[in-house]
């Protein structure tokens, strides 16, 4: 898999922390190579909304990358209650065209961003290096190609 | 749709889309006149009524991407416009034309709108041709919305207009401006945005005023938002020329500091704006046939959603209304005969039985006209609805604040008549906002609630519909409108003197008197009262007036139900036949020559406890002989009453208004023409006009003012 310079804290320059929330866990999967290659850290994987609350409260991840379809608690809720107790929280939404609605719902809950399944790598990279803005830097060619 | 029912919002929208193919279709006539002679002020005026009559009722039905458009589009369709670039103009009318075609088939077949961009952009280009002045994307923000930005940038915020294309590959697009809506707000106030929030169409590009602190590389650099945006242009609006639709050459060409030093790498495809005009146009109007490709056939249109309506042109409903017409003055032939009858048959129950046959024959024509009126009658809702929006809008920029009352909704009104009082009504009510209620301080202080309260009214008034806005504010100034007026030559110091409150306050109706003491942004613009008084007087209606100081004015404007039938009174003067609307009448009486006094040069009469004063319709004729009895017609204006001076009475009866070639008529004070069941021609007299050129000035020498009539 592609390989892409890797994104740190603009903090600590430590790596990126990501939670995963799916009910897949073939699109779980596909994600954490995703992250891989930034060079991100999976701290956290949910396959439902409540999940999804608890890791976030756990491992504070930098980014949660959020479905939308999901069994107990829909993503949309989910995020809205992350971003409820903790503002500062990015949570991108990840779904299918046929969910605009949705989308549009969460970007007014307070989601950070929204990419399109089936994730294409090189445009999540490019969302998640925007969400993070100033908290991220780009390490110099760190991470090899 | 908010307070309209689903089935109201349905027949208006069905409404409008048949009306709406005939405005296209003189549309495209109009520009074809046009690109034969492009500078005839005539038919620029002709289209310009045509689009704005478009704008109005798309936005009456919310579509707002055709409203917006039309907008724009009037907005340059002056002669100032055209005597510089009329050729231009006509192909921009011609290219408007298919678009609103082609935005109306997308709406009514709930297809997403093509965009509008390309459009604004040749509109831009032939509003602005100073190359430097001309920005790249449309930013037609309407006169509000500059407001909004102007004042956003007299605070010391940077104000940006921010145009930004939706990447071509993000199918999710209400997202896209969501995500946009989210972003800027983080860094940024937004003061406008195309598309508004819920917006059900999204146009291709993004366009927003934002005042913000930030830089603007760095609002630029924010504004590329990933999968999202595909093409930024941020241009600092400052100096964003205030666009006056009345006067759009009067603008400075902006300074060169105003134009931030080359724009930073805007995409090729969003034009930068600071190349040559004609390049510009060129290549927007290429665009413009590219996206606004039209089916080359009018058959290959899709039908109409609904099928259980019938387009009919608006000339046979006339036809009909005519005919109609023709039948009612052929009652009046039988009413006639009927009544020789009476005189030579006595009491034969022939004539009876024609009588009942002719009442039968009465009631069933009332009910066709009326059936027949019908068809052209509309709610007045489509007119009110939009004005809640202009008064938060004006009472936003002001400082007001305002609520509006709606009432009387349901009252139906000829279409034409409708679409006519639009604008007055509009300028009503921004005077309201702006003249009459009080800043929320004052209020409080005069003891009123801070919110202060327009009411909207409508309701039918026999064959009349009357409409109301009155509000709660401080009233009208009468000492400073006089004193005004004096100053202005309107009135002599001596008139002045003897005004009374409500000739005073009909004062205001006068062009170009106003009591404002600072020139407004929002008074300074637009139709005055002089124009609300014109329009009116067009459709043989009236304004008047009311106001007490400290507690509020009210406008009432009274207009026929339809300007082809109306109920009126004949009389006689010098044997020649006239008639008064019923509607304005008040009493009839009669008195003798002795009972007429002068005072201050008029003739007045006393009736009861009021002094009335009298106009001699005698004088349209001059060399008629004075007859020592007189009738009088005592006809209201508003607060006023004044005394006709008439030779006979002849009768009240329902006459069809014949239109009047223009040549025919020597005078202005005949408002229309009606034959009756005998043949014989009726005048039908303007009671405002005889007023206002017959009896001008009550304290004036009654045979000089007689002189302009």
């Amino acid at each position: 898999m592609e390989q892409f310079p890797a994104l740190l804290r603009a903090t600590d320059s430590q790596p990126i922390h990501y939670l995963v929330v799916d009910d897949s866990i073939f699109a779980r999967k596909n994600l954490a190579r995703i992250i891989d290659s930034y060079g991100g850290v999976l701290a956290g994987e949910a396959g439902d909304g409540c999940t999804a609350i608890t890791e976030y409260d756990r491992t504070r991840a930098d980014i949660v990358l959020m479905d939308i379809t999901m069994p107990q608690m829909e993503g949309i809720e989910a995020a809205e209650r992350i971003v409820r107790q903790h503002p500062d929280a990015r949570v991108i939404m990840v779904s299918s065209v046929g969910y605009q609605e949705n989308i549009v719902a969460a970007l007014q809950k307070g989601a950070r961003h929204f990419v399109q399944k089936p994730v294409k790598p090189e445009l999540l990279y490019e969302v998640i290096k925007y969400v993070l803005g100033d908290a991220a830097v780009v390490a110099s060619s760190a991470a090899g190609e | 749709m908010g307070i309209f029912s689903d089935d109201r919002a349905n027949e208006l929208r069905s409404l409008f889309f048949d009306s709406s193919q005939e405005i296209l279709q003189a549309l495209n006539e109009d520009a074809l006149l046009m690109e034969k002679s492009p500078r005839d002020p005539e038919i620029i005026r002709n289209i310009r009524r045509s689009v704005h009559t478009l704008k109005g009722d798309s936005a009456a039905c919310g579509y707002k991407e055709l409203s917006e458009l039309a907008h724009a589009v009037e907005d340059v369709l002056t002669p100032e416009i055209a005597g510089r670039d009329g050729e231009a103009l006509a192909e921009l009318v011609l290219v408007s034309a298919d678009a609103f075609d082609n935005l109306l088939s997308a709406f009514r077949n709930e297809l997403q709108p093509p965009s509008t961009a390309p459009i604004y952009r040749l509109i831009e280009a032939i509003r602005n041709p100073h190359p430097q002045a001309a920005f790249a994307p449309g930013f037609l923000w309407t006169e509000y919305e500059q407001l909004v930005i102007s004042r956003s940038a007299v605070r010391g915020q940077n104000v940006y207009n921010i145009a930004l294309a939706i990447d071509p590959a993000c199918p999710m697009r209400a997202a896209a401006v969501q995500l946009v809506r989210n972003v800027l707000q983080e860094f940024g106030s937004i003061l406008v945005m195309r598309p508004e929030e819920n917006a059900t169409e999204i146009p291709d590009i993004i366009e927003v005023a934002l005042a913000s602190h930030h830089q603007l590389d760095w609002v630029e650099r924010k504004s590329r938002i990933p999968t999202v945006v595909s093409k930024v242009c941020v241009l600092l609006a400052q100096q964003l020329p205030f666009v006056d639709p009345d006067s759009p050459l009067d603008l400075p060409p902006s300074p060169p500091a105003a134009v931030p030093p080359a724009p930073p790498a805007p995409s090729a495809e969003v034009p930068a704006g600071l190349s040559q005009r004609e390049q510009d146009k060129a290549r927007a109007a290429q665009a413009i046939r590219q996206v606004f490709e039209r089916p080359r056939t009018r058959d290959e249109r899709l039908p109409a959603a609904t099928e259980n309506v019938i387009r009919v042109e608006a000339e046979r409903v006339d036809v009909v209304l005519d005919l109609v017409g023709e039948l009612i003055i052929a009652r009046s032939m039988m009413q006639d005969l009927l009544n020789e009858m009476n005189r030579a048959l006595g009491n034969a129950p022939l004539r009876a039985r024609s009588a009942d046959a002719l009442v039968f024959q009465s009631q069933i024509l009332n009910k066709l006209q009326r059936a027949v009126m019908k068809i052209r009658m509309v709610p007045v809702e489509q007119m009110f609805r939009r004005l809640p929006r202009v008064a938060r809008d004006t009472a936003k920029l002001l400082g007001r604040e305002v609520n509006i009352v709606i009432e009387g909704e349901n009252t139906d009104l000829d279409k034409s008549i409708l679409d006519a009082l639009a604008e007055p009504m509009m300028h009503l009510l921004r005077n309201a906002v702006d003249h009459g209620i009080e800043a929320p301080l004052d209020r409080a202080a005069a003891g009123k609630s801070p919110e202060g309260t327009i009411r909207l009214n409508a309701y039918h008034q026999g064959n009349q519909v009357v409409i109301e806005m009155s509000d709660d504010g401080k009233g009208i100034d009468l000492p400073r409108l006089i004193s005004a007026a004096v100053a202005s030559g309107t009135l002599t110091a001596e008139q002045a003197a003897r005004i009374s409150d409500g000739d005073a306050l009909d004062l205001i109706f006068q062009a170009g008197l106003s009591t404002s003491t600072e020139i407004t942004e929002i008074s300074g613009r637009g139709v005055g009262m002089d124009v609300v008084k014109a329009v009116m007087d067009r459709l043989k209606g009236t304004v008047t007036v009311r106001s007490i100081p400290g507690e509020g004015t009210t406008f009432r404007l009274k207009v026929p139900l339809t300007l082809a039938i109306i109920k009126a009174l004949l009389f006689r003067v010098s044997e020649r036949l006239y008639a008064v609307p019923l509607g304005s009448v008040m009493e009839i009486l009669r008195t003798r020559e002795s009972e007429v006094h002068f005072v201050d040069g008029q003739e007045v009469l006393q009736i009861r406890d009021e002094i009335v004063p009298l106009i001699r319709l005698a004088r349209l004729h001059p060399g008629g002989e004075r007859k020592s009895k007189l009738f009088i017609i005592v006809v209201s204006l508003g607060e006023r009453k004044v005394g006709l001076v008439v030779d006979r009475l002849i009768g009240e009866q329902e006459l069809v208004i014949k239109a009047l070639d223009e040549t025919l008529v020597t005078t202005e004070l005949v408002s229309g023409a009606s034959i009756l069941g005998d043949g014989r021609v009726v005048l039908i007299l303007s009671v405002s006009d005889v007023v206002e050129k017959l009896g001008r000035g009550f304290g004036t020498d009654p045979r000089s003012a007689g002189a302009h009539a």
